[in-house]
Protein backbone atom coordinates (compact mmCIF):
# COMPACT_ATOMS: atom_id res chain seq x y z
CA UNK A 1 0.00 0.00 0.00
CA UNK A 2 1.26 3.45 -0.95
CA UNK A 3 0.83 6.52 1.75
CA UNK A 4 2.71 9.56 1.81
CA UNK A 5 3.97 11.29 5.11
CA UNK A 6 2.29 14.01 5.83
CA UNK A 7 5.10 15.93 7.83
CA UNK A 8 7.84 14.76 5.96
CA UNK A 9 5.88 14.13 2.31
CA UNK A 10 8.14 11.30 1.23
CA UNK A 11 6.68 7.77 -0.11
CA UNK A 12 5.93 5.45 2.37
CA UNK A 13 5.29 1.52 1.91
CA UNK A 14 3.46 -0.47 4.80
CA UNK A 15 3.51 -3.55 5.42
CA UNK A 16 1.64 -5.68 8.23
CA UNK A 17 4.27 -5.88 10.56
CA UNK A 18 5.67 -2.40 10.78
CA UNK A 19 2.50 -0.58 11.62
CA UNK A 20 1.35 2.93 11.12
CA UNK A 21 4.85 4.93 11.23
CA UNK A 22 6.55 7.13 8.40
CA UNK A 23 10.04 4.99 8.57
CA UNK A 24 11.80 8.23 7.73
CA UNK A 25 10.52 10.82 10.76
CA UNK A 26 8.61 8.44 12.47
CA UNK A 27 5.14 10.71 11.74
CA UNK A 28 2.06 8.79 12.66
CA UNK A 29 -0.32 10.57 10.22
CA UNK A 30 -0.13 8.83 6.20
CA UNK A 31 -2.08 10.60 3.74
CA UNK A 32 -3.56 8.04 1.33
CA UNK A 33 -2.57 9.09 -2.46
CA UNK A 34 -5.51 9.02 -4.83
CA UNK A 35 -5.07 5.98 -7.38
CA UNK A 36 -3.86 6.31 -10.92
CA UNK A 37 -7.17 4.90 -12.44
CA UNK A 38 -9.25 7.10 -14.43
CA UNK A 39 -12.60 7.14 -12.51
CA UNK A 40 -15.62 7.14 -14.58
CA UNK A 41 -18.59 8.87 -12.81
CA UNK A 42 -22.23 9.25 -14.00
CA UNK A 43 -23.34 12.77 -13.72
CA UNK A 44 -26.57 12.23 -11.47
CA UNK B 1 -17.57 26.66 -2.91
CA UNK B 2 -17.80 27.52 -6.34
CA UNK B 3 -20.76 29.49 -7.86
CA UNK B 4 -24.00 26.95 -8.52
CA UNK B 5 -24.06 26.68 -12.44
CA UNK B 6 -27.86 27.09 -12.23
CA UNK B 7 -30.71 28.57 -10.60
CA UNK B 8 -31.90 25.77 -8.25
CA UNK B 9 -35.45 27.14 -9.08
CA UNK B 10 -35.54 28.00 -12.86
CA UNK B 11 -32.87 26.51 -14.13
CA UNK B 12 -31.32 29.33 -15.70
CA UNK B 13 -27.69 29.50 -16.33
CA UNK B 14 -26.09 32.04 -13.45
CA UNK B 15 -22.75 30.66 -12.87
CA UNK B 16 -21.42 32.49 -16.12
CA UNK B 17 -22.37 36.21 -14.24
CA UNK B 18 -20.59 35.35 -11.16
CA UNK B 19 -17.46 37.22 -11.95
CA UNK B 20 -18.56 40.16 -12.80
CA UNK B 21 -21.32 40.16 -10.28
CA UNK B 22 -19.19 39.72 -7.82
CA UNK B 23 -16.04 42.41 -8.86
CA UNK B 24 -18.71 45.37 -9.43
CA UNK B 25 -21.26 44.50 -6.61
CA UNK B 26 -18.82 42.24 -3.94
CA UNK B 27 -15.72 43.53 -3.91
CA UNK B 28 -16.93 47.02 -5.56
CA UNK B 29 -18.71 49.95 -4.60
CA UNK B 30 -21.86 49.37 -7.29
CA UNK B 31 -25.54 48.63 -6.50
CA UNK B 32 -26.07 45.02 -6.65
CA UNK B 33 -29.54 45.70 -7.56
CA UNK B 34 -28.49 47.83 -10.68
CA UNK B 35 -25.85 45.42 -11.47
CA UNK B 36 -28.14 42.49 -11.51
CA UNK B 37 -30.22 44.82 -13.89
CA UNK B 38 -27.72 45.14 -16.62
CA UNK B 39 -26.63 41.74 -16.43
CA UNK B 40 -30.13 40.35 -17.51
CA UNK B 41 -30.86 38.65 -14.23
CA UNK B 42 -34.14 39.32 -13.53
CA UNK B 43 -36.09 36.96 -11.76
CA UNK B 44 -35.61 36.56 -8.08
CA UNK B 45 -34.86 33.57 -8.00
CA UNK B 46 -31.84 33.68 -9.94
CA UNK B 47 -31.28 37.27 -8.15
CA UNK B 48 -30.51 35.60 -4.88
CA UNK B 49 -28.21 32.55 -6.26
CA UNK B 50 -25.68 35.43 -6.61
CA UNK B 51 -26.81 37.96 -3.92
CA UNK B 52 -26.98 34.80 -1.26
CA UNK B 53 -23.75 32.79 -2.70
CA UNK B 54 -19.73 33.31 -0.79
CA UNK B 55 -16.90 32.13 -2.29
CA UNK B 56 -15.06 29.44 -0.31
CA UNK B 57 -12.95 27.35 -2.10
CA UNK B 58 -10.09 29.82 -0.93
CA UNK B 59 -11.41 29.07 2.72
CA UNK B 60 -10.83 25.45 1.81
CA UNK B 61 -7.79 24.78 -0.43
CA UNK B 62 -5.11 24.43 2.40
CA UNK B 63 -6.55 21.82 3.44
CA UNK B 64 -6.45 19.01 1.06
CA UNK C 1 -55.98 18.27 -40.95
CA UNK C 2 -53.93 20.62 -40.73
CA UNK C 3 -55.20 23.72 -38.51
CA UNK C 4 -53.68 27.03 -39.22
CA UNK C 5 -52.94 28.92 -35.97
CA UNK C 6 -52.57 32.77 -35.75
CA UNK C 7 -49.15 33.74 -34.31
CA UNK C 8 -47.87 36.59 -33.83
CA UNK C 9 -44.49 37.97 -31.93
CA UNK C 10 -44.88 40.74 -29.33
CA UNK C 11 -40.46 40.26 -28.52
CA UNK C 12 -38.05 38.20 -30.40
CA UNK C 13 -34.92 37.43 -29.56
CA UNK C 14 -32.25 34.64 -29.35
CA UNK C 15 -33.40 33.27 -26.48
CA UNK C 16 -36.25 35.26 -25.33
CA UNK C 17 -39.49 35.25 -26.92
CA UNK C 18 -43.08 36.18 -26.22
CA UNK C 19 -45.49 35.77 -28.80
CA UNK C 20 -49.36 35.25 -28.77
CA UNK C 21 -51.58 32.46 -30.14
CA UNK C 22 -54.78 32.05 -31.40
CA UNK C 23 -57.59 29.85 -31.19
CA UNK C 24 -56.03 27.22 -29.19
CA UNK C 25 -57.64 25.97 -25.54
CA UNK C 26 -55.79 26.03 -22.66
CA UNK C 27 -55.16 22.40 -22.59
CA UNK C 28 -53.25 22.80 -26.08
CA UNK C 29 -51.70 25.77 -24.44
CA UNK C 30 -50.67 23.67 -21.47
CA UNK C 31 -49.31 20.71 -23.84
CA UNK C 32 -47.13 22.64 -25.68
CA UNK C 33 -45.35 24.30 -22.18
CA UNK C 34 -45.27 21.16 -20.87
CA UNK C 35 -43.63 19.84 -24.01
CA UNK C 36 -40.93 22.85 -24.06
CA UNK C 37 -40.16 22.18 -20.81
CA UNK C 38 -39.60 17.88 -20.51
CA UNK C 39 -40.15 16.90 -23.52
CA UNK C 40 -37.94 18.53 -26.57
CA UNK C 41 -34.24 15.84 -26.65
CA UNK C 42 -31.29 18.09 -25.39
CA UNK C 43 -27.47 17.17 -25.33
CA UNK C 44 -25.97 17.33 -22.09
CA UNK C 45 -22.74 15.77 -20.42
CA UNK C 46 -24.19 12.34 -18.92
CA UNK C 47 -20.87 11.15 -17.57
CA UNK C 48 -17.50 11.81 -16.83
CA UNK C 49 -13.70 10.16 -16.44
CA UNK C 50 -11.83 11.47 -14.51
CA UNK C 51 -7.42 11.37 -15.37
CA UNK C 52 -6.54 13.24 -13.53
CA UNK C 53 -8.70 16.01 -10.33
CA UNK C 54 -6.52 17.57 -7.22
CA UNK C 55 -9.33 19.98 -6.88
CA UNK C 56 -10.30 21.07 -3.18
CA UNK C 57 -14.09 19.41 -4.63
CA UNK C 58 -15.10 15.92 -5.02
CA UNK C 59 -15.06 14.23 -8.49
CA UNK C 60 -18.77 13.64 -8.05
CA UNK C 61 -19.32 17.75 -7.36
CA UNK C 62 -17.23 18.43 -10.83
CA UNK C 63 -19.10 15.63 -12.96
CA UNK C 64 -22.63 17.76 -11.85
CA UNK C 65 -21.23 20.81 -12.85
CA UNK C 66 -20.01 19.89 -15.94
CA UNK C 67 -23.37 18.46 -16.62
CA UNK C 68 -25.41 21.42 -16.12
CA UNK C 69 -23.20 23.59 -18.63
CA UNK C 70 -25.63 23.86 -21.10
CA UNK C 71 -24.58 22.39 -24.58
CA UNK C 72 -25.74 23.90 -28.00
CA UNK C 73 -28.00 21.21 -29.62
CA UNK C 74 -27.71 20.18 -33.00
CA UNK C 75 -30.36 20.46 -35.55
CA UNK C 76 -33.52 17.56 -35.21
CA UNK C 77 -32.47 14.92 -37.13
CA UNK C 78 -28.39 15.18 -37.28
CA UNK C 79 -28.22 12.99 -34.13
CA UNK C 80 -30.13 9.53 -32.76
CA UNK C 81 -30.71 9.87 -29.42
CA UNK C 82 -28.16 7.24 -28.03
CA UNK C 83 -25.54 8.90 -29.68
CA UNK C 84 -21.93 10.64 -28.10
CA UNK C 85 -20.04 13.46 -28.86
CA UNK C 86 -16.32 13.73 -25.99
CA UNK C 87 -15.52 17.14 -24.64
CA UNK C 88 -12.42 17.01 -22.43
CA UNK C 89 -10.89 19.52 -20.29
CA UNK C 90 -7.27 20.04 -19.04
CA UNK C 91 -6.34 22.83 -16.83
CA UNK C 92 -3.95 23.44 -14.44
CA UNK C 93 -4.00 25.68 -11.79
CA UNK C 94 -3.04 28.72 -10.50
CA UNK C 95 -6.67 29.87 -12.68
CA UNK C 96 -9.56 28.78 -13.03
CA UNK C 97 -11.46 26.10 -15.16
CA UNK C 98 -14.62 27.60 -17.49
CA UNK C 99 -16.80 25.91 -19.51
CA UNK C 100 -15.45 27.45 -22.08
CA UNK C 101 -12.33 25.27 -21.59
CA UNK C 102 -14.08 22.77 -22.81
CA UNK C 103 -12.83 20.79 -25.97
CA UNK C 104 -15.45 19.27 -28.23
CA UNK C 105 -15.13 16.81 -30.48
CA UNK C 106 -17.74 17.74 -32.80
CA UNK C 107 -18.36 21.12 -33.70
CA UNK C 108 -22.17 21.29 -33.35
CA UNK C 109 -22.12 20.41 -29.53
CA UNK C 110 -19.69 22.62 -27.58
CA UNK C 111 -20.51 24.98 -24.79
CA UNK C 112 -23.37 27.66 -25.10
CA UNK C 113 -21.92 29.55 -22.53
CA UNK C 114 -18.47 29.89 -21.91
CA UNK C 115 -18.24 32.02 -18.65
CA UNK C 116 -19.29 29.41 -16.64
CA UNK C 117 -16.53 28.81 -13.53
CA UNK C 118 -16.37 24.74 -12.68
CA UNK C 119 -13.78 24.99 -10.20
CA UNK C 120 -10.91 27.32 -9.13
CA UNK C 121 -7.45 25.55 -9.10
CA UNK C 122 -4.36 26.59 -6.54
CA UNK C 123 -0.71 26.42 -7.65
CA UNK C 124 -0.50 22.73 -8.74
CA UNK C 125 -4.10 21.48 -8.79
CA UNK C 126 -5.09 20.38 -12.12
CA UNK C 127 -8.54 19.05 -13.55
CA UNK C 128 -8.06 16.46 -16.42
CA UNK C 129 -11.58 14.52 -17.83
CA UNK C 130 -13.32 13.36 -20.49
CA UNK C 131 -16.44 13.43 -20.31
CA UNK C 132 -19.74 12.32 -23.04
CA UNK C 133 -22.20 13.65 -24.07
CA UNK C 134 -26.04 12.53 -24.93
CA UNK C 135 -29.17 13.32 -26.12
CA UNK C 136 -31.73 12.96 -23.49
CA UNK C 137 -35.22 15.05 -22.51
CA UNK C 138 -35.68 17.03 -19.25
CA UNK C 139 -38.36 14.82 -18.13
CA UNK C 140 -34.91 12.37 -17.28
CA UNK C 141 -32.86 15.28 -15.55
CA UNK C 142 -33.19 18.83 -15.25
CA UNK C 143 -29.54 19.60 -17.39
CA UNK C 144 -31.86 18.33 -20.34
CA UNK C 145 -34.47 20.99 -19.90
CA UNK C 146 -33.75 23.26 -23.08
CA UNK C 147 -36.86 25.37 -21.56
CA UNK C 148 -36.11 28.08 -18.54
CA UNK C 149 -39.13 29.31 -16.78
CA UNK C 150 -41.60 29.18 -19.65
CA UNK C 151 -45.37 30.58 -18.95
CA UNK C 152 -48.25 32.07 -20.48
CA UNK C 153 -50.61 34.37 -19.86
CA UNK C 154 -54.13 35.01 -21.31
CA UNK C 155 -54.23 37.74 -23.66
CA UNK C 156 -55.97 40.75 -21.40
CA UNK C 157 -58.29 43.13 -23.71
CA UNK C 158 -59.08 46.74 -21.92
CA UNK C 159 -62.12 48.70 -22.49
CA UNK C 160 -61.76 52.03 -20.91
CA UNK C 161 -65.05 53.57 -19.74
CA UNK C 162 -65.94 57.17 -18.45
CA UNK C 163 -64.23 59.34 -16.07
CA UNK C 164 -64.12 58.73 -12.50
CA UNK C 165 -65.53 61.32 -10.71
CA UNK C 166 -63.77 64.44 -9.47
CA UNK C 167 -63.10 63.75 -5.88
CA UNK C 168 -62.37 60.11 -6.43
CA UNK C 169 -58.80 59.00 -5.79
CA UNK C 170 -57.46 56.79 -8.62
CA UNK C 171 -56.14 53.68 -7.14
CA UNK C 172 -52.96 51.94 -9.20
CA UNK C 173 -54.41 48.77 -10.88
CA UNK C 174 -51.87 46.14 -11.51
CA UNK C 175 -51.92 43.86 -14.31
CA UNK C 176 -48.70 41.57 -16.00
CA UNK C 177 -48.50 40.45 -19.90
CA UNK C 178 -49.82 41.70 -22.30
CA UNK C 179 -52.86 43.93 -23.20
CA UNK C 180 -54.66 44.27 -26.19
CA UNK C 181 -56.16 48.01 -26.65
CA UNK C 182 -57.98 48.52 -29.94
CA UNK C 183 -56.27 45.50 -31.57
CA UNK C 184 -52.69 47.07 -30.48
CA UNK C 185 -50.37 44.47 -28.45
CA UNK C 186 -49.10 46.49 -25.19
CA UNK C 187 -46.23 44.64 -22.97
CA UNK C 188 -47.34 45.94 -19.18
CA UNK C 189 -44.18 46.67 -18.55
CA UNK C 190 -44.58 49.85 -20.99
CA UNK C 191 -46.38 51.18 -18.49
CA UNK C 192 -44.73 49.79 -15.03
CA UNK C 193 -47.59 47.18 -14.73
CA UNK C 194 -50.05 49.83 -13.85
CA UNK C 195 -52.91 50.60 -16.18
CA UNK C 196 -53.74 53.98 -13.93
CA UNK C 197 -50.49 55.09 -15.54
CA UNK C 198 -51.88 54.28 -18.94
CA UNK C 199 -55.43 55.93 -18.60
CA UNK C 200 -55.34 58.35 -15.94
CA UNK C 201 -58.49 59.58 -15.08
CA UNK C 202 -60.53 56.60 -16.53
CA UNK C 203 -62.28 53.61 -15.55
CA UNK C 204 -60.74 50.97 -16.88
CA UNK C 205 -62.56 47.97 -17.40
CA UNK C 206 -59.63 44.32 -18.03
CA UNK C 207 -60.96 40.74 -19.31
CA UNK C 208 -59.20 37.70 -20.36
CA UNK C 209 -59.49 37.26 -24.51
CA UNK C 210 -60.60 33.65 -24.75
CA UNK C 211 -58.59 31.12 -27.02
CA UNK C 212 -55.61 33.94 -27.13
CA UNK C 213 -52.55 33.24 -24.73
CA UNK C 214 -49.32 34.77 -23.99
CA UNK C 215 -46.32 32.73 -24.35
CA UNK C 216 -43.20 33.36 -22.82
CA UNK C 217 -40.49 31.73 -23.82
CA UNK C 218 -36.33 31.25 -22.37
CA UNK C 219 -33.98 29.00 -23.35
CA UNK C 220 -30.66 27.54 -22.08
CA UNK C 221 -28.68 28.22 -25.06
CA UNK C 222 -29.15 25.28 -26.49
CA UNK C 223 -30.99 26.26 -29.57
CA UNK C 224 -32.80 29.42 -30.26
CA UNK C 225 -36.09 30.15 -28.35
CA UNK C 226 -38.30 29.86 -31.70
CA UNK C 227 -36.22 26.44 -32.46
CA UNK C 228 -37.83 25.51 -29.14
CA UNK C 229 -40.90 26.07 -29.67
CA UNK C 230 -41.23 24.08 -32.95
CA UNK C 231 -39.62 21.34 -31.84
CA UNK C 232 -41.82 21.17 -28.63
CA UNK C 233 -44.77 21.15 -30.89
CA UNK C 234 -43.04 18.39 -33.24
CA UNK C 235 -43.01 16.12 -30.15
CA UNK C 236 -46.51 16.55 -29.47
CA UNK C 237 -47.08 15.59 -33.15
CA UNK C 238 -45.06 12.39 -32.88
CA UNK C 239 -46.63 11.22 -29.62
CA UNK C 240 -50.13 11.91 -30.92
CA UNK C 241 -48.78 9.54 -34.11
CA UNK C 242 -47.76 7.08 -31.66
CA UNK C 243 -50.98 6.80 -29.79
CA UNK C 244 -53.06 6.90 -32.99
CA UNK C 245 -51.01 4.29 -34.20
CA UNK C 246 -51.34 2.15 -30.98
CA UNK C 247 -55.00 2.61 -30.20
CA UNK C 248 -55.18 1.08 -34.04
CA UNK C 249 -56.71 -2.53 -34.24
Amino acid sequence: MSYKCSRCKRDVQLDEYGGVRCPYCGHRVLLKERSRDVKTVPVE
Amino acid sequence: MMVPVRCFTCGNVVGEHWEEFDERAKQGEEDPQEVLDELGVDRFCCRRMLVSHTDLVDVVSPYQ
Amino acid sequence: MTEAYDVEFVERGDRNIRFLVRGVTPAFANGIRRAMVADVPTMAIDEVRFIENSSVMFDEQLALRLGLVPLTTPPEGEFAEDDVVTLSIDVEGPGTAYSGDLVTSDDLVRPADENVPIIKLKDGQRLEAEADAVLDRGKDHAKHQGGVAVGYRHLQRVTVGEDISEFEEQEAQIIRGVIEDDGELVLTSEFDHDLSERYPGKEVHVEDVPGAFVFHVETDGSFDATDLVTRAVDTIDSRAADLEEAVQL
